[in-house]
């Protein structure tokens, strides 16, 4: 047993987001509401208006944010054993486009609520971007780069690349090892890693 | 239809356009488009008889066409596959920036444009503009080249389209000359051939 005097402020946060994140299943995102999230997380109103004084608006956003922040951190840790970028690129296509197919309840807020959901997304995702970008750049010092390339813009282009075929392959088939390596090769390196 | 109900409907698709640029999707009404085509109600159902829904559909396709008869013109001067690609980028992104009713909801109605721009959604986007464009890079690649150029040209303009602090601007000729011989041309063309693709494209667009 936990006594209250040991829940921490980023317990209950969090018991926060969950119950915020079960809501959203059952009750889709616009129409849950404080109520609801405080009942699921077994807390007051007021408890839920300490840790997020924006309230409903603002719990929703920081459910979005944690659980696309959770989304890249697998991705970040599946790929993380791969010796070099092109690697690292191919694995993360292949596992972060079967990550989103199999993500339930994306998928079902993208079917019932695309708009409400794609406006909370396009809120977090600049945090994500610049997360990203910081993290191939590193990457492409590793590398035999291209005379010439701009380094800054070629980790930015990748960023956009990675991103745009996550969520819509378009003719590509994602989930065929050889045909992604192709796409890495061409779309991806091509024009960046001299060799 | 008659030639006379054909006038109207493109009058009213206009009219809706205007509307949506100065009022959004949402709060644009029938009413309101009438009085901007200056016609009556009744005349947009008999025209449209699903009424809003099936007047919306008409608009974008008639926006659409028009879109791809402007970036027709520009690739039938284009000479050489770097061309032709950049033509295809610049001239669609001059299109799209300068489109008002485009703009407008973007900025204020983001969840009405965003579910045809992400996951599944860009799919018909992507395969339109692949039935448009590949034709026109087959005498550089072959077909299955010049679908996936089409895809990867049409997916770099919505990337970077919408992004006013992009590192490339794609209304601006030499930011995509720099684009398409950075990431394009060298993944599209076996590396023995860039030199060559890469001459060809100097003195294009200026």
């Amino acid at each position: 047993m936990v006594s209250p005097s040991q829940v921490t402020p980023s317990d209950v946060r969090e018991r926060l987001l969950r119950a915020t994140l079960a809501c959203v299943e059952r009750w889709g995102l616009t129409k849950t509401s404080v109520e609801d999230i405080a009942r699921e997380a077994g807390c007051s109103r007021a408890t839920v208006y300490r840790h997020f004084p924006g309230g409903r608006e603002e719990l929703v956003r920081a459910t979005v944010e944690w659980e696309v922040d959770r989304f890249f951190r697998r991705i970040e840790a599946r790929i993380a054993e791969q010796p070099d970028l092109a690697s690292k690129l191919r694995v993360g296509l292949v596992f972060g486009h079967r990550a989103i197919r199999e993500h339930e309840l994306l998928q079902r807020v993208l079917r019932t609520e695309p708009d409400a959901l794609l406006e909370e997304l396009s809120q977090v995702v600049p945090t994500i971007e610049q997360l990203m970008r910081t993290y191939l750049l590193a990457l492409l010092r590793a590398e035999r780069l291209q005379l010439g390339i701009d380094v800054a813009a070629a980790a930015d282009y990748l960023m956009r690349l990675f991103l745009s075929y996550l969520g819509s392959p378009g003719r590509w088939d994602l989930t065929d090892d050889a045909e992604v390596d192709r796409l890495v090769r061409t779309q991806f390196l091509a024009g960046i890693i001299s060799g | 239809m008659t030639g006379g109900d054909h006038q109207l409907e493109e009058r009213i698709c206009e009219a809706a356009v205007r509307c949506i640029a100065r009022t959004g999707l949402r709060r644009t009404t029938l009413d309101d488009v009438a009085l901007e085509a200056g016609c009556s109600r009744a005349s947009i159902y008999r025209v449209f008889p699903g009424g809003k829904d099936r007047l919306w559909v008409a608009a974008l396709e008639r926006e659409v066409a028009a879109l791809e008869q402007r970036v027709a013109t520009a690739l039938a001067d284009a000479d050489g596959l770097a061309e032709t690609l950049t033509a295809a980028i610049v001239e669609t992104a001059r299109a799209l920036a300068g489109h008002d009713a485009l703009r407008h909801l973007l900025e204020h109605e983001p969840g009405v444009v965003l579910p045809h721009l992400s996951f599944d959604g860009l799919g018909p986007v992507l395969e339109r503009a692949v039935a448009f464009l590949a034709p026109w890079l087959e005498c550089h690649l072959d077909p299955r080249s010049a679908a996936e150029a089409a895809e990867w040209v049409a997916r770099l303009i919505v990337l970077y389209g919408a992004d006013a602090h992009a590192p490339y601007d794609l209304t601006d000729p030499g930011d995509v000359r720099r684009l398409v011989a950075t990431h394009l041309i060298p993944g599209l063309v076996p590396r023995h051939e860039v030199a060559r693709h890469e001459q060809e494209h100097v003195n294009v667009l200026d």
